[in-house]
């Protein structure tokens, strides 16, 4: 009798198998819509960046249908949750490209993400763009990348300091590609500017007798920079130093108090952070960071009408048309939400002067070289699927914006960095 | 005072009498016009242009007044504003009293609703800040804070500037602070390590043995290095700086070890703090709480919701503030224990004989109320102040102990002394005992089965709401921020047998003691690790915990 | 009795049950039971039939993502019977079930690293996150995962060796109950940060992604994954076998008596520790298995595969599908990540609330699981049929 239950149970099944297969399969690219994929982590670690994109981008679908489509047609945004879990990311990416067809998706925050989805849109022959500053050593034919290279934060972040008279870098980062390629390179880079290696900070690694990179890395969600914070001071205390850090979201809260309860200051010795922008303030104690420095494509203080409007649209929005799950109070821009926008206005530009959505020939559009004056200043697409776009390297306030020191206009995106110094 | 000298003459008493009153009102007229010449000296600096700024910066450091470091501190934050009028510009001051001062007499005036809106805020360019470093840091010598004296001087002389060291000295002759004249001491033997002729240097060595001086450690190597590389490795410099360094390392071990067993203790409150509440679950009442961690949160985040009542109330920089974190912590309680009430009548009533049914059912309910946070609070970690009288250390012997670890030893033993006396001194924990022995027979007795139960678990759940709060002052508050101590909380409360509080509280502490001690040679990673795999060999030794329940049932 | 002398017991025991399970007449309950397994069976060859031959698109149609997406719910399938083994029937609630799995999966995963030869973003013979982190020669421990044969039988005896020891260790102290689960957490949680480790050789945080050829054949085209869909159905096949066979062994009963009561079967003179020790390791070695053949379907292994909240999944879908019985685990598993997939791209902001919402409900009104709701109801019609019948 059991049996004949599990008989109807796997007769069950298979209707359900049955019913996925057909859903959504039929061709839903009604004539007047087209689709385009957001691939964020809603909810897990990632929620708490990611949450951000996921809303700028909505904004933005909203503006330019208000404004008329692309190509005449209303873009349908489909939402797709990767759960801070990478294999979902995967799953999600390949329904987005073979399910529901989307003509571009705008996502992934990590590097982990992206590199579990490279292989899903060099598979389906599809189009992602990525927002979110990173290490570069990466170049792939489905993905353009509107996020800063090394080459747009860390180094001229680097630069600048030199520039200012500082000679020892101590670098600090979370235990992870991210921070770890990055002072590889910035390693070769200080070398190279004649920074003797007993000035770089944090441990020398070595492969062999050869000394590769520098730095101290702690695991995720580390809470306890005591005995960090104390090496630091130590190393700073000839003067003339500074601290490179990549420490990753959470962690910094930590590290910062630690880093004002220890007596340091930003004038004796200034740290530079890449993972931090206005998004991440809202939860850090912005008095512990006054006068530390960032360095950006763009920053929420920008003085430009492009970036005025940007910010009035997108509050009224907030306001007025957001859906309900978008939170509404104490929003501010950062840069992966403006390059997130500007992907998507490059985006439009290349189907329009392509005149079609197909990916080869929107790539190919895209390749050739399109500019959009978006908030953080012009930015133009290159051949390795990188962006040229101005560098500003900034200093904290009490309020959590950012005071502009620098502004390097039209700096190259260039992936491929290490070894070349 | 005048009245007093007019008298005086009047009645040609005392003649020494009228000569020290004359001194004193001198002395008294010039102090109050040198205190005014230093503020009006910095107001003229806010408002200056580039060409001035060095002679005014040149100017100010002849003054000593510590005014100056209190109005560039405003300066640097954002509390210094510009009003212009058309009757003329007036420099201000948003003080920490919610006033509007003037900057150059200090003197308290009212604003208008418009006139404070129209108030732009000033703030030091970056060159100018490097400039005013060297007055600021000397200024540092004569703060309040004995800890901001002690920090300036180290500062000072580690930097090895010739320039500060008549400053070192100066206040080395005024200095009445046992602490910070040792500090004063170390300063200028750094400062003179590199600034001294060489019977000098020697002495300098000499004094920071004397002194155990860690912040020397770096420079002493860097000497002998030198004295190695000029090929002068037998001289009286370079043994004296040898036996510095084997004189100061021994005592930085003993520091150490002392900061870790502090560390140590402080992280084992924290974990005591946070998995008290689930001994009390799943120890008393075999309830697997995985929602706990969605407790903890909860304390978090109204102590956030707390601090932003009394920011709209009383303001941020009120005195009034800083006593959030006490109110925060009753509140948070409440609220977490009133949650947990519900959950319990509701859901978890119908669990009690089944743990790993209440695992999985608590499981799900931690999924909703992950993502309730999100949708209420938003996604993003939201920012708790610490309050001022947490801010800074304690020093002792040496080492510093930070005042916000303190209070949470403080608040552990407090917890875990206030549980003591419920279960064992009131009614309510003489029934929890009984049902946890043996449930039925309690409930034959006639104790109230279900509503100690209901209590229980509201206790359970409003002390991880405590551990949330302390949390809130030493990390990130955020929806996910529980999940960070699940696992820890469990092994805490299975190496300290199921059931047992004492034994949940010393394994906290052990765990965290470990943890610590462990990390300087590990690593933070490695560290953790090995602790998991001493409790697993641990458990080896002895399976039922620390204090296993001896019974005759062959189930217990 | 020493642990020593009991093994050898216990081996002769099972070795004599085996024997007795081939010359097992074939009962009209097992000829039911292989109908459906057959029956089922041939259900799921309809997908990758359906994919190879079928229409391009239409309500019939399956494309290549289907496929490897169901097989992904088919080694999840396996997971959670693997789990099922381990806590269904002998009682043993393993919180570190995802732990083997990702064991499994590195130990394919690694072989697929090499096999993508020079074709990586810096073109050299070592994996990529290698060559950025500056190693000069592969490790000593990689070499042999060259060779496939190697690697199949890694994927079987790390993460059985890993239960091995950490098995003896605890049965021997007479660990059980919760204790042994909250132990299982903690050794998945200390794994998941061994692996999140750069410079532990195994990808750190990235871990390993973007194979290019499995077995000399491209791992993308829609021929392979259809195998792999087909090694993975004949795989759960496989599991099922030796589920059934073990039950009804007389293993499989002392199995179940551990389950029900291991104190009387320690009196009847059975070593629990020897057949614990069995069953965990079995049970590991088909979680491996099943994760190697995850690995190759989703393109990619990470460390947090081994976290806590992973294994903690694994337990709800044996509960929801309902533990104990032989297809509880595999509904429960495809059910809950099918509706998981569905409500992460419908409900983005809302699915965990469903999900939590769901196990809730589940734990509350369905504690055998959806089996047993057949049983329930079942149950409930028997009885108000003999009320009417006694009424009448």
């Amino acid at each position: 009798m059991e049996n004949s239950f599990k008989k109807i149970l796997s007769l069950v099944s298979v209707a359900a198998f049955a019913l996925s297969a057909s859903t959504v399969r039929a061709d839903d690219c009604a004539d007047d819509t087209v689709k385009v994929g957001i691939l964020h982590s809603l909810s897990g670690t990632m929620a708490i960046s990611e949450t951000s994109l996921r809303d700028v981008l909505l904004f933005t679908f909203d503006e330019i249908n208000a404004s008329g489509g692309v190509l005449g047609k209303m873009i349908e945004p489909v939402e797709a949750d990767g759960a801070s879990d990478w294999p979902t990311f995967a799953e999600k990416a390949e329904e987005l490209l073979a399910k529901d067809e989307a003509s571009a998706v705008f996502g992934c925050w990590t590097s982990v993400s992206r590199k579990f989805v490279l292989p899903v849109f060099e598979k389906y022959n599809g189009l992602l763009f990525y927002p979110v500053q990173y290490e570069g050593e990466e170049e792939s034919p489905n993905i353009f990348y509107t996020a800063e290279a090394v080459g747009q934060q860390a180094i001229p972040a680097v630069d600048y300091l030199l520039e200012e008279g500082y000679t020892k870098f101590y670098l600090i980062g979370t235990d992870y590609v991210y921070p770890q390629t990055t002072n590889i390179v910035l390693f070769e880079y200080l070398l190279s500017k004649g920074i003797p290696v007993e000035n770089i900070g944090g441990g020398i690694r070595y492969e062999g007798d050869v000394a590769v990179s520098a730095g101290n890395y702690t695991p995720f969600g580390h809470t306890d920079f005591q005995q960090i914070v104390a090496e630091i001071k130590d190393f700073a205390a000839s003067g003339d130093a500074c601290v490179v850090n990549t420490i990753n979201g959470d962690a910094n809260v930590p590290f910062f108090k630690e880093i004002a309860a220890s007596g340091l200051t930003s004038d004796d010795c200034p740290i530079v952070s890449f993972s931090l922008s206005e998004d991440e303030f809202r939860g850090l104690p912005t008095k512990d960071l006054v006068g530390h420095l960032g360095c950006w494509t763009y920053f929420m203080s920008i003085d430009s009408p492009a970036n005025d409007s940007f910010k009035a649209n997108f509050q009224s929005w907030l306001a007025n048309d957001a859906p309900a799950a978008v939170a509404k109070e104490g929003r501010v821009t950062c840069s992966p939400m403006v390059l997130s926008y500007n992907g998507v206005y490059l985006w439009k530009a290349a189907v329009e002067k392509a005149g079609t959505f197909d990916t080869d020939a929107v790539i190919a559009a895209l390749e050739g070289g399109i500019s959009f004056d978006g908030p953080g200043g012009t930015v133009t697409t290159q051949k390795n699927h990188h962006l040229t776009k101005s560098v500003y390297i900034g200093e904290t306030l009490e309020d959590g914006q950012f005071e502009i020191l620098e502004v390097m206009p039209d700096v190259y995106g260039e992936p491929w960095l290490k070894g070349t110094f | 005072m005048i009245a007093h000298f007019f008298f005086l003459g009047c009645n040609g008493k005392s003649t020494v009498k009228h000569w020290i009153s004359l001194l004193i009102v001198a002395a008294i007229l010039t102090s109050s016009a040198s205190a005014r010449d230093a503020r009006t000296v910095m107001a003229e600096l806010i408002q200056s242009e580039r060409a001035e700024q060095a002679g005014l910066i040149e100017e100010l450091s002849t003054y000593g007044d510590t005014i100056i470091a209190d109005i560039y501190e405003a300066w640097r934050t954002g509390g210094i504003y510009l009003l212009e009028q058309d009757t003329g510009s007036q420099l201000l001051q948003f003080t920490d009293a919610q006033e509007w001062a003037l900057v150059h007499n200090g003197a308290v005036i009212n604003l208008s609703e418009a006139e404070a809106a129209a108030a732009k805020k000033q703030r030091p360019a970056r060159a100018l800040r490097k400039q005013m470093k060297r007055i600021i840091d000397t200024l540092g010598l004569k703060a309040d804070n004995t800890a901001l004296r002690i920090d300036s001087a180290i500062k000072l002389g580690r930097s090895q500037k010739a320039e500060f060291i008549p400053a070192l000295e100066g206040r080395l002759k005024i200095e009445t602070d046992k602490q910070v004249l040792s500090a004063l001491q170390e300063a200028l033997a750094i400062s003179r390590l590199a600034n001294g002729e060489d019977a000098q240097v020697v002495e300098a060595v000499q004094t920071l043995k004397a002194l155990n001086s860690v912040a020397a450690r770096a420079f002493l190597e860097e000497l002998m290095q030198a004295e190695g590389d000029n090929e002068r490795a037998d001289s009286s410099l370079s043994y004296a700086c040898a036996e510095a360094l084997i004189s100061i390392e021994r005592h930085m071990k003993q520091q150490e070890f002392f900061g870790s067993f502090f560390r140590g203790f402080s992280t084992g409150s924290v974990l005591l703090i946070v998995s008290f509440g689930l001994a009390i679950t799943f120890g008393l009442m075999g309830v697997i709480n995985m929602a706990h961690g969605e407790f903890v949160a909860i304390g978090g985040y109204v102590t956030f919701l707390v601090q932003n009542f009394f920011i709209q109330t009383w303001g941020l920089s009120s005195s009034a503030f800083g006593w959030y974190f006490i109110v925060a912590l009753p509140v948070s309680f409440i609220v977490a224990a009133v949650i947990g009430l519900i959950m319990e009548v509701s859901i978890i009533r119908f669990l009690y004989r089944r743990p790993l049914e209440s695992l999985l059912c608590t499981w799900g309910i931690s999924m909703v109320m992950q993502q309730g946070f999100r949708l209420i609070f938003g996604a993003a970690n939201v920012q708790v102040n610490n309050p001022t009288w947490l801010m800074g250390n304690l020093s002792f012997a040496g080492f510093q102990m930070s005042y916000t670890r303190l209070l949470i030893i403080l608040i552990a033993l407090v917890v875990v002394a206030l549980t003591w006396l419920l279960l064992r001194q009131t009614n309510l924990g003489l029934h929890i005992r009984a049902v946890m022995q043996n449930r039925h027979m309690a409930s034959s007795l006639g104790v109230p089965v279900a509503r100690v139960n209901r209590m229980t678990f509201a206790l359970g759940c409003g002390l991880a709401a405590l551990g949330g709060a302390v949390l809130s002052q030493i990390g990130n508050v955020g929806p996910s921020m529980g999940q960070a101590y699940i696992v820890d909380s469990f092994m805490v409360v299975v190496t300290g047998s199921v059931g047992n509080l004492l034994g949940a509280g010393l394994s906290a502490m052990g765990i965290g003691l470990v943890d610590q001690l462990l990390q300087p040679s590990l690593g933070p990673v490695m560290g953790k690790i090995t602790v998991f795999v001493v409790i697993i060999l641990f458990l080896q030794w002895r399976p039922g915990g620390l204090f296993p329940t001896l019974s005759r049932s062959l189930d217990d | 009795m020493a642990p020593g002398r009991a093994v050898p017991d216990a081996l002769s025991q099972s070795r004599r049950l085996i024997a007795q399970a081939k010359v097992m007449k074939f009962s009209t309950e097992m000829k039911k039971e292989m109908g459906i397994l057959c029956l089922v069976t041939g259900l799921l060859m309809l997908i990758p039939l359906f994919n190879a031959v079928g229409p391009e698109s239409g309500p019939l149609s399956v494309s290549a993502f289907q496929v490897s997406l169901w097989g992904k719910y088919l080694t999840y399938a396996v997971l959670a019977m693997s789990l099922n083994l381990l806590w269904g029937y002998t009682g043993l609630l393993c919180l570190c079930q995802s732990l083997f799995f990702a064991l499994g999966g590195y130990a394919m995963g690694m072989y697929l690293m090499l096999m993508i030869g020079e074709r990586g973003a810096y073109k050299s013979v070592l994996p990529d996150f290698m060559v950025f982190l500056g190693y000069q020669k592969l490790p000593l421990h990689w070499e042999p995962f060259y060779n496939f044969a190697f690697t199949v039988a890694a994927v079987l005896w790390v993460p059985g060796l890993l239960a091995f020891v950490f098995g003896f260790l605890a049965f021997r102290s007479r660990i059980k109950g919760v204790y042994f689960s909250i132990l299982t957490q903690a050794l998945t949680y200390a794994a998941c940060l061994m692996f999140f480790r750069n410079d532990f050789t195994f990808g750190g945080n990235n871990g390993f992604t973007d194979f290019k050829d499995i077995l000399g054949c491209n791992i993308n085209s829609d021929a392979t994954i259809r195998g792999l869909f087909i090694a993975t159905t004949a795989l759960m096949v496989c599991t099922y076998l030796i589920t059934s066979g073990l039950l009804a062994s007389k293993l499989g009963k002392v199995q179940q008596a551990i389950r029900d009561s291991e104190n009387r079967v320690l009196f009847s003179g059975y070593s629990t520790t020897s057949f614990k020790l069995m069953i965990f390791v079995l049970s590991a070695m088909i979680a491996g298995a099943a994760g190697a053949l995850y690995v190759p379907q989703v393109g990619g292994i990470n460390p947090s595969a081994m976290e806590a909240a992973k294994s903690l999944e694994v337990v709800v879908w044996v509960a929801v599908g309902g533990r104990g019985t032989k297809w509880g685990p595999v509904i429960g598993a495809i059910l809950v990540n099918f509706i998981k997939s569905y409500t992460t791209h419908a409900f983005p902001d809302y699915w965990l609330i469903i999900m939590g919402g769901m196990f809730v409900c589940v734990v509350l009104f369905m504690p055998d699981g959806i089996v047993g709701v057949f049983k329930q109801a079942k149950s409930y019609f028997a009885r108000q049929r003999s009320l009417e019948t006694t009424a009448a």
